[in-house]
């Protein structure tokens, strides 16, 4: 069995850790990793299609009423009171029903409606399966944000990816199991990445910067010479393996020495999965790498698809910042721009290379915008209902899947909380989320808590 | 409720709930090896298991472990050399005492104690909010440790030192800065709903109260009957009264604020309400310039002898208040109304009703802080084992409930809880006891089949060997680099309070060299080479860190700009100390230097050849590259 320091690569090898010694976890995290075997996680390889995820997190909040929920009602009556009470928490003072500025056609054979500010979208629209019923219980954007990455508005929990990686460990030594990718520094801030009370090899690794200077901690030899800091790693074997004669039998510190050796191979192998101008003209076109408003996020999209294809089970892309309460017309405009080519050629990427199948890519924000304006151009945060979509990783293509009412507000038709959200992703690798538990402070806890249903009607 | 507490009643079944009693120190086979009484509960099990301690530990590695574990930096080789010179029988002792009395004591288990504290510099969670004054919470528990404080005093302040009658305005200073122990807790400090909010708060600080001295969930009762432990949805509801009492905001709109004490002294306090009356007069309409000219200068020379606002981050208290059941956790489906009081498993059912005009606060500190409550000395005396050894006598130490792990020394548990409450609660007294025990001076060097039999050392039939934690590691290597500045520190932070932490400042922070323990701990993010060696996520209590071994602290210690600079900067040093010496001298220097004891012979020779062949132009670099294998060897990284 292979290496296993930083993450371990498949629910397997922990049983082999467990009855081996000298596989390298730390005695304290092995004390941890026992304790909750009993509860460990069941795969169920029959219905695990997906097999890694990138999640393309929208920060701030797009108004998917102008993207990809359009209603006849809102634009009908632009201008008149909600026919219903608001509801009772809110965060901003709204006024009266705004219409969409934005004009939307139906497209592919699915035939979902999408707006004209994601033109590359709309073309591979039978390739998603949109959720248009999502809500979630938090009006604010910490609240919602750290609902949507860990299940909690209330309390500092592991996030999904922390989750997932703890449930399935890496296909890859090399690299760590859970890179996000510029995320959000405010609300919520590394709450959003951290593994929390599960053991902190899980926990995320965030990369920031423009795509040329995002790089894993440390990864950087300041020597700028190789051979000679492989002469110190040398040196330092040889030491070590004196000093381990003295102590028999501990694998700790057996695997601290292996563990130089993954670090030299991770600093020769992250930097060239990173480096994304190696990527040929064709795929650099497809994403829109080559070209303004699109070529940042073009080339963190280009980066998640080269860690997600090295084996990185969770990757996180941020795209900011959407939450519009003024200049809705402006600034929905330009973000979408930005975003819409990169998403769609990520997509089309993938499917060519035959990776969708077995990658859930999933798209949206912490929250939706209300149906009734802020100001005469602005829309307030709405957690209770909007549209988020998924592509492959065994979800059904060309789905449209529940529905807002008639003015956008609420779900209406087939609600899917958070909760269920992360049900379902869970079971889309083959997890089943109420037994993928880890006991901490006296109880067993879930990334789904008491609650989640997995939403089967999009699965294929 | 049938699980009562008190004498005359029933008792409690389950034992964290039995008062601990007087254990007898059982006799040994092996009664030459005892110390004290420790040893006697150590080794009988050790016999019983058909096993025998392990040998001692040689003195230059019980001087090392010493240092790491009382300090937080390893000795210097002055230090070293001077212990093992002396002779004199006690000089262990004397050791113990001059560690004991060194300031760097409370740094390093004041540490310890804000991790229980899930002590940080800012909010995190959703909007995060500097924390500038914390720091005066964080300096007060090193001081607390350093000055051996009766930990029930510790405790009583933390809960409710604004509460505490004062001498003088120094003690009502300290007593109100300890209460930001409830205050600086995670928050979600932008919610449109307030209701909800100071529920959340008032269920922070029960859960982390809860566990940091009794080890007990008390948390999980909010929303129905704790499933394992003797606490029904009315004890938490009967606590929660307690903290919905107690104001810990004091603006609950977006983005809420939190309640800070103005302590200036009475003269400033009345400077600047001079100021304020002046300024209003400089103010009005029409005000000539001779006069306007006249007030400003009274105002700057007022201004002259005014020091900056003296403001403590802690809670005080509200209007007090019985607070209803909320069913399944929720505030809009409520239950009965519960009188505020303490759980009754533990309490007992016959309790004084809390006071009318006070949140019940103190009596709740008070309760927790008595030698009556069997949970606390216990909760106390395991989490400076865990700290000791690595490991607790309940090896769950934030968890006592039916789901922690019970003792593997139930009775060494009650000694030392007993010892530790005849002590008057000094912590102090407890290091002795235990560093002076044969036990704690055991070598890790144990036989292969105690080793192959008790994989865990459940047995603590030898000393486990332990990486250093994160802060440890850092202030070991600037020790050894001569770097590291020693002065106490103050506030970091440049932003104030209510406004958002500067996230982008931690790269400045982290290139200070004063200790670690005085780095501001941002929530939310944190120094990417502290949390790789599992500092702990500072939204949550740990008395049980984690320590993993993974790739990116190998990262960390080949290329982070600490183990640059510091070994450059130790091959100066090494430089001028060994001009005019062979190069096996100066290769025994560097590891007497890094890691307390001479080089063997295999090493120099080894090491010969590195310096010779890592750089033909530039011996400071090869020397640099032998500190730095050093300090990333095993050796240096573990206390042995």
């Amino acid at each position: 069995m292979g290496l296993c320091l930083n993450r371990q690569p498949c629910p397997l090898s922990r049983r082999d850790m467990l009855m081996g010694s000298g596989i390298g976890f730390g005695s304290l995290a092995l004390n941890a990793m026992l304790t909750t075997e009993s509860s460990a996680v069941t795969l169920s390889p029959s219905i695990a299609k997906a097999k890694r995820i990138i999640f393309l997190f929208m920060h701030g909040g797009p108004s998917t009423l102008d993207l990809f929920d359009p209603k006849e009602s809102l634009k009908k009556n632009n201008g008149k009171p909600l026919p219903y009470d608001k509801p009772r928490i809110v965060s901003s003072k709204t006024g009266n029903l705004l219409a969409s500025p934005w004009n939307f056609k139906q497209h592919g054979q699915s035939g979902a409606w999408v707006s004209e500010l994601l033109p590359n979208i709309s073309s591979i629209t039978d390739d998603l399966c949109f959720l248009h019923s999502m809500h979630c219980s938090n009006s604010r954007h910490g609240g919602a944000l750290l609902e949507l990455h860990t299940g909690s508005d209330t309390f500092t929990r592991p996030a999904m990816g922390s989750w997932i990686n703890y449930g399935l460990g890496s296909e890859n030594n090399n690299l760590p199991g859970f890179i996000t990718i510029n995320p959000p520094s405010s609300h919520g801030g590394s709450g959003a990445w951290s593994s929390a009370f599960l053991p902190p090899r899980y926990g995320g690794t965030m990369i920031r910067g423009n795509s040329k200077e995002m790089k894993i901690p440390f990864i950087n030899n300041p020597l700028g010479d190789r051979s000679k800091q492989r002469k110190e790693i040398d040196l330092l074997n040889a030491l070590n393996q004196e000093h381990l004669t003295k102590h028999k039998f501990n694998s700790e510190l057996e695997s601290r020495i292996e563990s130089y050796e993954l670090a030299f191979r991770m600093q020769m192998t992250a930097p060239g999965i990173q480096d994304v101008s190696a990527e040929p003209t064709h795929i650099n076109k497809l994403y829109g790498a080559d070209e303004k408003p699109t070529a940042e996020f073009a080339k963190q999209c280009i980066m998640a698809r080269r860690l997600s294809e090295s084996g990185v089970r969770f990757v996180q892309v941020t795209h900011r910042y959407w939450d519009s309460h003024g200049n809705l017309r402006g600034e929905h405009e330009k973000l979408s721009k930005e975003m819409d080519k990169p998403v769609a050629g990520l997509i089309t990427d993938l499917k060519q290379r035959g990776l969708l199948e077995d990658t859930l890519v999933l798209w949206g924000g912490e929250f939706g915008r209300t149906p009734v304006a802020q100001g005469n151009n602005g829309r307030d945060h709405n957690p209770h209902g909007f549209t988020m979509f998924m592509a492959g990783g065994g979800t059904r293509p060309g789905t449209q899947y529940g529905s807002t009412d008639d003015y956008g507000y609420h779900a209406e038709k087939s609600p899917i909380h958070f909760h269920d959200l992360h049900a379902t992703i869970l079971h889309l690798m083959g997890i089943n989320h109420t037994q993928l538990t880890y006991r901490y402070a006296g109880r067993d806890f879930r990334l789904t808590d008491v609650h989640g249903n997995v939403v089967k009607d999009i699965i294929a | 409720m049938s699980l009562l507490g008190t004498s005359e009643e029933k008792p409690a079944k389950f034992w964290a709930f039995i008062a601990p009693s007087e254990p007898i120190a059982p006799n040994v086979q092996n009664a030459e090896w005892p110390v004290n009484p420790i040893d006697n509960f150590i080794l009988d099990r050790i016999e019983r298991a058909g096993h025998g301690p392990s040998e001692k530990a040689e003195p230059r590695k019980l001087v090392r472990r010493a240092y790491l574990d009382l300090l937080g930096i390893p000795p210097s080789t002055e230090q070293l050399n001077s212990y093992l010179e002396n002779k004199d029988p006690n000089a262990w002792s004397e050791l113990i005492e001059e560690l004991l009395a060194s300031p760097m004591y409370g740094e390093r288990w004041g540490r310890h104690w804000l991790d229980v504290a899930r002590y940080s510099d800012s909010n995190g969670m959703d909007e995060n909010i500097a924390h500038p004054e914390a720091y005066r919470y964080r300096n007060y528990v090193i001081n607390s440790f350093n000055q051996d404080k009766p930990f029930n005093q510790f405790i009583i302040e933390q809960i409710a030192g604004d509460l505490l009658p004062a001498e003088d305005s120094d003690k009502k200073r300290e007593q109100t800065i300890a209460a930001g122990f409830l205050s600086v807790g995670p928050k979600m400090l932008a919610c449109d709903d307030p209701d909800k909010m100071r529920r959340d708060i008032a269920d922070e600080q029960i859960d982390t109260t809860g566990r940091a001295f009794m080890g007990m969930t008390l948390g999980c009762a909010r929303c129905h009957d704790h499933k394992f432990d003797p606490i029904s949805i009315e004890d938490y509801y009967g606590l929660a009264g307690i903290f919905m009492s107690t104001k810990t905001l004091t603006k609950y709109s977006v983005v809420a604020q939190l309640h800070h004490h103005d302590l200036s002294t009475e003269g400033d306090k009345e400077r600047r309400n001079e100021i304020t009356q002046l300024e209003k007069k400089i103010s009005t309409k029409g005000i000539e310039e001779d006069t306007k000219k006249k007030l400003q200068d009274e105002v700057s020379k007022i201004k002259k002898d005014l020091s900056p606002p003296y403001e403590v981050l802690a809670v005080t208290e509200y209007p007090t208040k019985d607070v209803r059941v909320h069913l399944r956790g929720d505030y809009q489906t409520l239950g009965d109304t519960v009188p505020r009081r303490l759980p009754p498993a533990i309490a007992g059912q016959i309790q004084h009703p809390m006071p009318n005009d006070q949140s019940g606060r103190l009596e709740f500190a008070r309760w927790i802080a008595s030698e009556k409550n069997p949970l606390t000395a216990r909760v106390l005396v395991n989490r400076l084992w865990r700290w000791h050894f690595g490991r607790g006598i309940v090896p769950t130490p934030d968890n006592y409930g039916t789901l922690g792990e019970k003792p593997t020394h139930p009775e060494l548990l009650d000694y030392l809880a007993l010892e530790f409450i005849h002590s008057n609660w000094s912590i102090k007294s407890m290091h002795r006891l235990i560093m002076k025990s044969a036990t704690y001076q055991q070598s890790s060097f144990a036989d292969e089949s105690i080793k192959k039999a008790d994989p865990d050392n459940q047995l603590f039939a030898r000393w486990e060997i332990r990486r250093l934690e994160s802060e440890v590691l850092r202030d070991s290597i600037l020790f050894k680099a001569n770097l590291i500045d020693l002065k106490m520190g103050n506030s970091m932070l440049t932003a104030s309070k209510h406004k958002y932490a500067n996230r982008d400042k931690l790269s400045e922070h982290i290139k200070s060299n004063k200790r670690t323990v005085y780095l501001p701990v941002m929530r939310s993010s944190g120094y990417d080479g502290q949390n790789a060696f599992d500092f702990p996520d500072p939204a949550m209590i740990n008395g049980n860190r984690n320590s993993s071994t993974i790739a990116p602290q190998a990262l960390y210690l080949m290329n982070s700009p600490l183990i640059h600079r510091s070994s450059n900067a130790l091959a100066k040093i090494h430089k001028e100390a060994t001009t005019n010496v062979s190069i096996s001298n100066k290769i025994n220097w560097m590891i007497l230097h890094i890691l307390s004891r001479p080089a063997t012979e295999n090493e120099i020779s080894r090491t010969e050849k590195f310096i010779h062949t890592y750089s033909t132009d530039n011996e400071l670099d090869a020397w640099a590259a032998f500190a730095r294998t050093l300090f990333a060897s095993n050796e240096f990284l573990y206390i042995e």
